[in-house]
Parts: structure tokens; C-alpha cells; sequence
């Protein structure tokens, strides 16, 4: 599967999306869509946030089923939450910059 | 192979990345007899958080509380430094386990003391500070294998520092100069406390 690209390749900016459409009927959609706040995290990030949500929110589950410790799988999700943070500020800065 | 090498490097490293909480506590607690009773068997006390000394005769349950002090000692002021500076929560059963695993090398440091040469070479070192005693004669042995056991110990030292620091920031998540100028502090103060604790008990 084709992963989604967040950054642009020339200037490294965020990428918006400009056109949805239906398969069924191929209506298109264009317009300036922000991306969901998860699909800024890494793929590995996001894996790591299903695999939460599917464990139950579980952080000691979690840590049997990668084989880490309790520690490790903690400061993981505190570093995902801070990234998370930090993609909902910027988005508020740009919506404060465009009025 | 090299995948091999890494998850070994992880766990000779960083073992905390494994392993911490409760299963870390137990181990560590372990360790920490082990090295009791290997100590009282070679007369090597670690009369403080990274001290190692040779010769002082002693019951056994001085060298298995001397472990507990140490470890104590250091993993309380961690844990305190933990809540004043790091923004996560986190959970003091792993600030117990892991700094209490992290003293596993002083295991190796008790085994490669225990021949006797290296209590002759103490001895011969103390009655030469001492003009008034009398000098045990020692081989040249004993010099061989009190230079490997020294070697060895200090390798140990600096690795068990470094087991200590990992363990801190991992299970506190702590990074950077917070986290060093908060460790410096905890082992310094560790170090005095714990040398006065087992200074009192063995006198």
C-alpha cells in the first residue's frame, strides 16, 4: 500500500489536500482540506497508536506484545502526545495567520 | 547478525528497554545478595554507592545491607529529582527496579575479588603506609592479580554509572542537561549518605 505523503518534497511544507473523490460516481471534491493530526506521525507512530487503541489503551499490554518495558512503551506515547501537540499548534497558528 | 549484535548491545547497554518494573526489582534484588555473598566470601565491601574495598572482616548480613544502602541510597534522590523535573508520569517501582538492576556489575566486580591475593596486595599496600607494621611478603602473582581485579573493578564502576544514568532516564523519561546535572546531584549526595550509613553500621 502506497503510504501518504505529509511533507512537501520541494520546500518540506506541510501538505494540505486539495481534491477528494468518488470512486462509485467520480464526483470530485476540490478544495483546502487540513490532514487529520495522525496521518502527521510517522507510519511507525501511527502502527504504534492502532496497536494502543486495539490493546485497550493497555500500556502494560502493549509492552508484552512488543517485548518492551513498561518505561519504554510509556515514553514512546508521552513522544507521540508531544508530536501530536505540536501538529494541532501549528495548525492553530496557520488558521490564526489565514483570518 | 548485525540485528544479533544490536539486540546484545541493547541488553549489555540498555537492558532497561527490556526489562524494568517489578521483574527488574527481583533480578536486581538478586544480583544485590549475590553480590553480598560473594563479597562476604572475598572480603570485598561496597561501602558506598561505587566504592570497593578489600580486607575488612565482617558478619555476613554487613555485606548483604551494605548492597540495600547503596541501592536505597541512590534510588530514592533519583525518584525525587524524577517528580521535581520530569513532565511524564511514571512509577516508582521502576525507579527501584531498574537502578537496582543497573548494580549488576558489581557482580563481576565481587567474583574477580575474591582471590586471596588481592587482600596480600591490600595488606602489603596498607603496612607500606604504615611504618609501624609489619609487611606481608607477596608474589609477583599477587601484583598480576590484584592489577586485573583493579582493572576490572574500575571498568565496572564506570559501567554501572553509566547502567545507573540509562536507567534514570528511562524509567523517570528524563533527557539532556536536566537530566545529567539531576543525576550528578542524586550520585553525589548518594555517595556521602551511603558512606556515612555504612561507616555507622560497621562500627
Amino acid at each position: 500500500m502506497k503510504v501518504l505523503p505529509t511533507i512537501c518534497p520541494a520546500c518540506e511544507n506541510r501538505l494540505k489536500v486539495k481534491s477528494l473523490t468518488c470512486q462509485q460516481c467520480q464526483t470530485e471534491i476540490q478544495g483546502q482540506y487540513e490532514l487529520p493530526a495522525l496521518s502527521k506521525l510517522s507510519v511507525d507512530d501511527q502502527d504504534f497508536v492502532l496497536e494502543f487503541i486495539k490493546a485497550s489503551g493497555s500500556l502494560k499490554e502493549m509492552a508484552r506484545l512488543l517485548r518492551l518495558s513498561y518505561p519504554t512503551v510509556r515514553n514512546r506515547l508521552d513522544e507521540i502526545i508531544e508530536q501530536l501537540k505540536l501538529a494541532e499548534k501549528a495548525n492553530e497558528d496557520i488558521g490564526k495567520e489565514n483570518g | 547478525m548485525t540485528s544479533t549484535n544490536s539486540q546484545l548491545g541493547q541488553w549489555l547497554f540498555n537492558p532497561f528497554r527490556f526489562i524494568a518494573g517489578g521483574h527488574a526489582l527481583l533480578l536486581g534484588l538478586g544480583i544485590l545478595l549475590a553480590s553480598g555473598v560473594i563479597g562476604w566470601l572475598g572480603k570485598t565491601h561496597f561501602d558506598g554507592v561505587i566504592d570497593v574495598h578489600s580486607g575488612l572482616e565482617a558478619p555476613l548480613w554487613c555485606f548483604l545491607v551494605e548492597g540495600l544502602i547503596n541501592w536505597i541510597c541512590m534510588a530514592v534522590p533519583l525518584f525525587f529529582f524524577g517528580l521535581i523535573v520530569s513532565s511524564s508520569s511514571f512509577r516508582i517501582i521502576d525507579v527501584l527496579g531498574t537502578q537496582a538492576l543497573a548494580r549488576w556489575p558489581y557482580l563481576i566486580t565481587a567474583l574477580v575479588m575474591l582471590p586471596d591475593a588481592n587482600r596480600r596486595f591490600s595488606e602489603y599496600i596498607m603496612s607500606k603506609l604504615t611504618p609501624a607494621a609489619q609487611t606481608p611478603a607477596i608474589s609477583y602473582a599477587d601484583l598480576a592479580i590484584f592489577a586485573f581485579a583493579l582493572m576490572v573493578a574500575v571498568f565496572m564502576a564506570v559501567w554501572m554509572v553509566a547502567l545507573m544514568y540509562r536507567a534514570y532516564c528511562l524509567s523517570c523519561n528524563i533527557k539532556g542537561t536536566k537530566a545529567i546535572i539531576t543525576f550528578i546531584l542524586s550520585l553525589i549526595g548518594a555517595e556521602v549518605l551511603s558512606r556515612f550509613a555504612i561507616i555507622r553500621l560497621i562500627t
